[in-house]
């Protein structure tokens, strides 16, 4: 048999070989992508590239982290909203998914994507937010805190990384709960907001624990309370707002993995299961360590209802700070 | 006597006054001078850009005529805009490898005219070698086509 | 003292060990080769990059990081002179320069110079990282939205520098640029500027696609349909060196842009990209020849190259000495450092030794390898200048849509650069200078934001910038400036600037 002839048989055999495979080829049965609309190196890129490797040796198959950067993750979130819902593509969102199409309608705006669009799968982590204050300043306790912030109103200045971002929405939540006016400094980022503080340009700071504890173990920076419906593991001696008498300051920075909407029931019980089976994988809980934020998962009716609540509380709260032009 | 200065400074100042129109269709607020809204610092900067291209018109008699102005090379530049754009559209949809590829084809093959053998050895070489180096090799994600190609 | 040479002994005996240094090798290899795309500058390189280095340790991926970071830097300024398409953001002023002594046939000794400034200022600022980090990190961090927006005001004067020529025309460009960088999200407030609907124009008109447009594009707009190609270069063996006469003009301006790029640098904020144009501006105006800026001068190639270099390590400071993120650039180092388990903060110069010294050392280690990869790189890449042009251009587009494309896996910024790049053609066309549009771009949103943390600050009152030290001190020293400027219509003088107008007209002085 010629050459020719031999090829020619290969060919043909892999031809017919290959619709077979792909036939029986389960969920999934190409690379999937888990899109982190915020930059390299932000809290839900060190969350997603950990998940991914973790999810890649449990499917074994690739999945692979791309950035979509842009408008605090606008960007990425409607990519995914808007994308084939094959369960292929994944999103990485922070608590801002609840938050932006909140302000897209106090402005009238079209929303870049709502939030029916996406399928929750699973929460990885769940962080309360802290209050922190320089250790320069006279406030020793939360309480002192709001005294005097009730005795000034206006004039103690916080930063947050942006209007309606994460760290903004927390100190929102707490000034209406506990009756205060604090001044708003916005910055853009959680990075410059934290220099702010550490450089004394304003007075507090509402932060992720893991950003600041190394400012807190170094002297710089006081922790006064937090925002959490328990106390942190981390730092057992620091109240909650709940226990100081404000229940409603309750505010999480959490990080979960979602699909769009419709993708089919096997996929997607295919990635419940394989996320299930990341977060419990070693290497996984590793790089969450090193990164000092704790694991929280939920699935499920368990994290719909949390993110359910979450999105309620974060809507009567964009809702009440309303379009702040127009309260002056 | 239309002379470039007069024509870049007509235009820039038009471009100014919309900018303000714009600003106020979109109702975007203008705040106070001790507390500026949205609204204050694009309509702030239109007036610069509008009092500047008034004086590019104004001082514009002594620049060169527009009517000197030589135009040689508009078709090439429309090719290779009208290339840029297809691959605005195609790069995600068609996946990089085969938008370099009829990039190239079109700009060595139909522009510039060289021989055929020329213009796929170029099209082989730009779409899959810099594909090679950057996606395989650098792992920088590069868009892939309908079927992963 | 002592205990500082002791530590930076340790470093190099950690950064020189066989296997650190092939990191660090590596990283100069890939990010010099990232870093020639046009637009993927350091942090596109390093955020690209940053998956890569996942598998390694602590000290490892640092450094090759670092590495991939310089080589970036390197390689920008290489596409910058050879086809004056900005390598990054802040390369867009060794794009005028640096072209124009490559179109003369000087494109080896730009290289050289380029290289070798970034040498000199990169080793240099790390010295003083080394022995300043701490104090300048505290003195950095007092920088707030008062001081910030009185160095931008400074660095809007540096506008009047940039372009020989009509004063009009030049001030007339920065105000478009300014006026652009007005779209995007209302960081104060929340509402979308001239946005129509793109989410992707949420955080403004991207800079790099910009550059890369108006320089890039619009040059290959401008010179593909010539009817005579352009010359191809042959260049020679002993061409590729710069000559004494050269090397001497280089020198001071590599001193002044050191210095001026490490100052900028450690302030906390993006302010670092302003440094090369500022440094230009400078050097134009302290220059005994100041109408050879635009034609080939050296010290517009060697001041913004050191002093682009300069700062991108004196970002580093706040960074390491203190954990705080100071940039975009450290944010991501920062993150690599704790996705391998090493906590930043101050405390990080004590706990961990080896990190910090082997950083350090791996950047003096990183800057000697660079330069010794560019010299052979720089007859590579003079050589793909033969190539006739008719052939280059279309690959020379093909890594301007990757390069654009890749920094943010964004089709709009591609549109962006066709855009501005159908806008350069026609400016130049019409003999506007477009570099001040870039400036403009940069400083609007940064200034606008500074001034409006500053009066809610302050609630409302401008006076907080004069009352802060340093944001007195700095509007002072623009004043100063400005009347410095004011000078010749008071002593009734020809200034530099009137001179080279006539000049242009052929008229006599």
């Amino acid at each position: 048999m010629s050459v020719r002839r031999l090829a020619l048989a290969v060919l043909v055999l892999c031809a017919t070989a290959a619709p077979a495979a792909v036939a029986q080829d389960a969920f999934p049965s190409r690379p999937i992508t888990i899109v982190a609309p915020f930059p390299p190196g932000g809290v839900a890129d060190l969350h997603a590239r950990p998940l991914a490797a973790a999810m890649e040796k449990v499917l074994k198959s690739p999945v692979g982290v791309v950035n979509k950067t842009g408008a605090a993750g606008a960007v990425g979130m409607q990519h995914v909203a808007t994308s084939k819902p094959d369960g292929y593509t994944l999103l990485l969102a922070l608590s801002s998914i609840s938050i932006i199409p909140e302000a897209d309608k106090l402005f009238g705006r079209q929303p870049a994507f709502t939030v029916d669009q996406f399928e929750p799968i699973a929460l990885l982590s769940a962080d309360p937010t802290i209050l922190v204050v320089r250790t320069e300043s006279p406030w020793k306790t939360a309480k002192e805190f709001l005294d005097d912030a009730r005795k000034r109103p206006g004039q103690i200045s916080f930063s947050s990384s942006g209007v309606y971002c994460t760290l903004h929405m927390a100190m929102e939540l707490l000034q209406h709960a506990a009756g205060v006016k604090l001044r708003h400094v916005p910055y853009a980022g959680a990075g410059p907001a934290i220099t702010a503080i550490l450089g004394g340009h304003v007075d507090a700071l509402a932060s992720g624990p893991a950003a600041v504890v190394a400012h807190i173990k170094s002297g710089k920076l006081r922790p006064l309370a937090g925002w959490g419906d328990r106390r942190l593991a981390a730092m057992p001696d620091l109240p909650t707002f709940k226990e100081l008498g404000y229940p409603d300051a309750e505010f999480y920075i959490w990080a979960g993995l979602f699909a769009p909407r419709g993708v089919p029931a096997p996929a997607l019980a295919r990635l419940r299961e394989a996320t299930r089976a990341a977060v419990a994988e070693p290497e996984f809980r590793s790089a969450m360590d090193k990164m000092q934020t704790p694991i929280a998962f939920k699935q499920g009716d368990e994290f719909k209802r949390f993110f359910e609540a979450d999105a309620r509380r974060l809507a009567a709260g964009v809702q009440k700070v309303g379009r702040i032009e127009d309260k002056k | 006597m239309l002379t470039i200065d007069r024509v870049a400074g007509v235009a820039l100042a038009v471009l100014a006054l919309g900018v303000i129109e714009e600003t106020w269709r979109l109702a975007l607020p203008l705040g106070s001078l001790h507390s500026p809204g949205p609204g204050y610092a694009p309509v702030l900067l239109s007036l610069v850009l509008l009092a500047f291209g008034v004086a590019l018109a104004a001082l514009g008699r002594g620049s060169a005529r527009l009517a000197s102005l030589g135009w040689p090379e508009w078709r090439h530049a429309a090719a290779i805009l009208g290339a840029c754009a297809f691959a605005a559209l195609a790069l995600e949809r068609l996946g990089f490898r085969l938008t370099v590829a009829v990039m190239c084809g079109f700009l060595v093959g139909v522009v510039e005219r060289k021989g055929l053998v020329v213009t796929l050895l170029f099209m082989a070489a730009f779409a899959l070698g810099t594909f090679l180096l950057f996606d395989t090799l650098l792992r920088v994600p590069l868009p892939r086509g309908p079927r992963g190609f | 003292m002592l205990e500082t040479f002791q530590n930076l002994y340790f470093g190099f005996s950690v950064a020189l060990a066989p296997s650190v240094l092939l990191y660090a090798f590596v990283g100069c290899l890939i990010g010099t080769v990232v870093g020639v795309l046009p637009g993927v500058g350091p942090l596109a390189g390093i955020s690209l990059l940053l998956p890569a280095t996942f598998g390694l340790d602590a000290t490892r991926a640092i450094v090759m990081l670092a590495g991939i970071y310089y080589g970036a830097m390197y390689g920008g300024s290489t596409t910058s002179i050879l086809m004056r398409i900005p390598g990054e953001a802040a390369s867009v002023m060794t794009c005028i320069d640096g072209y124009a002594m490559a179109r003369r046939g000087r494109a080896g000794p730009a290289l050289a110079i380029a290289a070798v400034g970034s040498y000199v200022a990169g080793t240099a600022s790390v010295v003083a990282l080394m022995f300043l980090a701490p104090p300048l990190a505290s003195f950095a961090l007092r920088f707030g939205p008062p001081e910030y927006f009185s160095l931008l005001l400074l660095g809007l004067l540096v506008l009047a520098y940039m372009s020989g020529g009509s004063m009009v025309r030049s001030l007339t460009m920065a105000a478009l640029g300014l006026l652009l960088g007005m779209v995007g999200i209302d960081q104060m407030t929340g509402y979308f500027r001239f946005h129509y609907g793109v989410v992707e124009l949420g955080d403004g008109i991207g800079i790099v696609p910009v550059a890369v447009g108006l320089f890039g594009l619009s040059e290959i707009l401008l010179t593909a349909g010539q009817a005579t190609p352009p010359e191809v270069m042959k260049p020679r063996l002993r061409e590729l060196l710069p000559s004494r006469a050269e090397w001497t003009q280089a020198a001071l301006p590599v001193g002044r842009g050191t210095l001026i790029g490490f100052i900028i640098g450690i302030i906390p904020g993006s302010a670092h990209v302003i440094s090369s144009f500022v440094s230009y501006a400078i050097e134009r105006r302290l220059s005994r020849r100041p109408e050879e800026f635009g034609t080939g001068a050296v010290p517009g190639v060697a001041g913004p190259e050191s002093a682009n270099n300069a700062a991108t390590s004196g970002a580093f400071v706040p960074m390491l000495a203190l954990g705080v993120p100071s940039g975009p650039i450290p944010a991501v180092m920062l993150a690599a450092m704790m996705v391998h388990g090493v906590a930043p903060g101050p405390l990080l110069i004590s706990q961990q030794p080896q990190l910090f010294w082997g950083f350090i050392a791996s950047m003096y280690v990183g800057n000697v390898v660079l330069l010794i990869l560019n010299l052979p790189f720089v007859t590579l890449f003079v050589n793909l200048l033969r190539v006739p042009y008719p052939l280059l251009y279309p690959g020379i587009l093909v890594f301007c849509v990757l390069g654009v494309y890749a920094v943010n896996s964004s089709v709009v910024d591609v549109w962006i650069m066709l855009v501005t790049g159908a806008l350069g053609y026609v400016l130049r066309k019409l003999a506007f200078e477009p570099a001040p549009i870039v400036l403009g771009l940069i400083l609007a949103p940064m200034l606008e934001m500074a001034l409006r943390q500053s009066l809610a600050m302050s609630d409302g009152q401008y006076t907080i910038l004069l009352t802060r030290p340093i944001s007195g001190v700095l509007l002072a020293v623009g004043m100063i400036l400005v009347l410095l400027s004011l000078k010749p219509l008071v002593t009734r003088g020809l200034d530099w600037r009137a001179r080279l107008a006539m000049a242009e007209k052929g008229e006599e002085l």
